[in-house]
């Protein structure tokens, strides 16, 4: 290998951009469990919809682009508040591993409920946008907008989260979910609204999967459990934590497949990951 | 009672005939996956034309006179719902058989299993060479060509071209090998390198990943690095489209692409993503019937070759058939015609004993079959006991959405397009 490869250049950009999907994916589940304290096994699921809303609205019904992408937004933070309603509230007191299977079981229902609603084809926008090139190094326009998105995502929950009295009560119940009622905060308004937050971002994220990969009802398969996985390395519930963890996830598997076999990138992926919760099970920003 | 109804009662059993014989029945189980990827990549294609064939055979009473009832499984695209579904179809359906599979990676633990139990199995698609190599199976019997022939048919179709063509010696045509880990890939990528290697090619990468993988960005880098002329690919449908749209958008650039069946040969759906960017494309698969010259053919092969089209695409619409169509037609149609008669006239029966009896029995000349090959089984003893030693794979070659056979020559349909014409979006 030469001294400098622009190719491993190349990687490690991917890498970064890879991480930035990644990041905005995990960047719901760790609201909704940071919040409600249950883990939404069927958010990649939530995404699933979404991108058949964007789909469906865009090139049957020929709505604008951006359109579909807001109703998508739309669509799935109501389908967030749904779940939440009627299937996370009955079980909010029961054991987590019951909360897990309840989760679990909406994912099937979610996978097969698409299967008969939309069939099996694989279905994709037809859109394009341009590649970024840099010499011999060549990037995903539409990586490099998910990764601003993340960026802005990110940004975004920290104002709202830091800066907003909704956000304070959010952290408030999150830090105490037994307290805050003595203070006026109804927990039961704050889990609809971190709800609907959770899906709108599951939502967001459909938006910009969609411009990258094909629609097919198993498309969950793809991201479901390595999204839970950044969750939990980055400490299940910390937005921070998730994030950091989705970059190093990313480069694991992009620079690792890179310098060794492809699915080295994903051992040493894996690898790190139980290594990390040996040293800190709690994950890198979680609370023990 | 009233009087009325003692007359209709009356008339009634006086105008009924006498209560029909029930009609006698072979209970056959089929798997394939109509739900999750595979689906998609072939698997409900094979179906459907796994059901034209038992519909024919019912419309005219059945095979000897028992009428096949077919109970179909749905394997999801998953290994243990494909083995929990045969142990299913075998304990409480009470089938006589087992048919189908669409996946090498569910082939593989099934047929050892099924064998273990002296039940009959018939594999109408998957492709692993691994089902039967060194296994000494009784009970598993496959038409289908095999994954190292597959392997081995785009080396000899590059080779034979590498001069002509590409004004490239075969020792310095540039081959990477790319495919999924499972036993279709993986199986596919050995006939690949061992075929390369024997005509000299240099092999510059060869490497697997997981069809479910999110990202594939490294792979195409990697491909940039070793600059290939032709890249051989095997992979399924939600992994090609993804490495199609990162390959173009990170710029890779190669000579031609020779796709290895499953999502390669659902071209309709490759257009329907990528457009004119996969035209000139390569599939391997067994030929697809409709692409053959039925004048080389048994006789009237060529009338079931058209009943087999209008009844996909009276459920499909128009549209380039899938070769899939073709396996699950011709190979469930291989069995009906000319396996069961026989296990029923000749060995008294349709258990597993008499079915493989019936099967080892099979001698189809070259050109008998709707997909052109004959069909004679590796005999118990051989490295391939139960796999068809005359089916062959052909190239199919996707010039603006059309599919022609580029490969063997001796049933070429149209003058291959290589390497790819100047402007093409993964032309150098």
């Amino acid at each position: 290998m030469e001294v400098f490869d622009i190719f491993l250049l190349e990687a490690i950009l991917n890498g970064l951009l890879l991480g930035g999907l990644l990041a905005l994916l995990s960047l719901g589940l760790n609201l909704i469990f940071g919040v409600i304290d249950v883990v939404w096994i069927c958010y990649a699921e939530l995404i699933m919809c979404g991108m058949y809303a964007v789909y469906y609205l865009h090139v049957q019904y020929h709505w604008p682009l951006l359109a579909a992408m807001a109703a998508a937004v739309v669509i799935v933070a109501v389908l967030g508040v749904i779940l939440h309603q009627f299937v996370i509230r009955p079980v909010l007191g029961a054991e987590p591993i019951n909360q897990l299977l309840v989760t679990g079981g909406v994912l099937f229902f979610l996978q097969a409920a698409a299967t008969l609603a939309f069939g099996i084809e694989f279905r994709n926008l037809g859109v394009t946008l341009p590649s970024i090139r840099l010499g011999e190094m060549s990037f995903s326009a539409a990586r490099l907008v998910a990764f601003c998105v993340a960026l802005a995502g990110m940004l975004g929950m920290y104002l709202f989260l830091s800066r907003s009295y909704l956000g304070t009560a959010i952290r408030a119940i999150s830090q105490d979910r037994a307290i805050m009622p003595l203070m006026g905060v109804s927990p039961a308004r704050i889990f609809v609204l971190a709800s609907a937050l959770g899906g709108a971002l599951a939502g967001l994220g459909a938006c910009l999967l969609v411009l990258q990969y094909d629609v097919h009802p198993a498309i969950g398969l793809s991201f479901g459990p390595i999204t839970f996985l950044i969750c939990v390395m980055g400490g299940l519930g910390s937005m921070a934590g998730g994030f950091i963890a989705a970059f190093v996830f990313a480069q694991f598997i992009s620079v690792g497949g890179f310098l060794f076999h492809l699915e080295w990138g994903y051992v040493l992926a894996f690898a790190f990951f139980i290594a990390m919760m040996f040293w800190r099970p709690q994950g890198i920003l979680g609370r023990r | 009672m009233k009087l009325r109804h003692v007359v209709a009662a009356g008339m009634a059993l006086a105008f009924a005939g006498p209560a029909p014989a029930q009609q006698k029945e072979i209970k056959i189980g089929f798997i394939y996956d109509v739900t999750g990827p595979f689906a998609g990549g072939g698997s409900e294609p094979a179906q459907l034309g796994t059901k034209a064939a038992v519909d024919m055979f019912n419309e005219k009473g059945g095979v000897e006179g028992y009428r096949i009832n077919a109970v179909f499984a749905d394997a999801q695209s998953k290994v243990d719902v494909a083995i929990n579904e045969m142990t299913r179809l075998i304990d409480q359906e009470k089938v006589d058989l087992i048919m189908g599979v669409y996946s090498s990676a569910q082939c593989v633990p099934m047929v050892q299993q099924i064998d273990a139990r002296k039940k009959f199995l018939w594999v109408n698609v998957c492709i692993a060479t691994a089902v039967f190599k060194d296994r000494q199976l009784s009970y598993v019997f496959r038409p289908q060509a095999h994954s190292d022939q597959f392997g081995a048919a785009s080396c000899d179709y590059i080779d034979y071209y590498a001069q002509s063509k590409f004004g490239i010696a075969p020792k310095n045509m540039k081959i990477a090998i790319i495919y999924e880990d499972g036993p279709y890939g993986a199986g596919v990528a050995a006939g690949n390198e061992a075929q390369c290697r024997k005509h000299g090619m240099n092999i510059v990468l060869k490497e697997g990943y997981s069809a479910t993988a999110p990202d594939l960005s490294s792979l195409v880098t990697k491909l940039k690095r070793s600059r290939p002329d032709v890249l051989l690919h095997t992979g399924y449908n939600p992994d090609i489209t993804l490495f199609l749209r990162q390959a173009k958008e990170q710029g890779l650039k190669f000579k031609a692409m020779v796709g290895h069946g499953a999502g390669h040969s659902q071209i309709d759906k490759l257009r329907q993503s990528f457009g004119d960017d996969v035209n000139y494309f390569h599939s391997i698969d067994p030929a697809a019937a409709q692409l053959l010259d039925p004048k080389t053919l048994k006789p009237g092969i060529g009338e079931l070759t058209r009943e087999m089209v209008k009844r996909y695409q009276a459920l499909k619409g128009p549209g380039e058939l899938p070769p899939h169509v073709s396996m699950g037609f011709n190979n469930t149609w291989i069995f009906l015609s000319d396996v069961l008669p026989r296990a029923i006239r000749k060995y008294g029966g349709f258990d597993a004993e008499a079915l493989r009896k019936a099967a080892l029995d099979t001698d189809i000349p070259p050109g008998g079959t709707l997909q052109g090959y004959g069909v004679k089984f590796y005999p118990p003893g051989s490295q391939l006991a139960g796999q068809n030693e005359r089916a062959f794979p052909v190239v199919t070659q996707y010039i603006a959405g059309r599919a022609y056979i580029a490969w063997p020559r001796a049933i070429q349909t149209a003058d291959p397009v290589l390497p790819f014409p100047k402007g093409h979006a993964f032309a150098p």
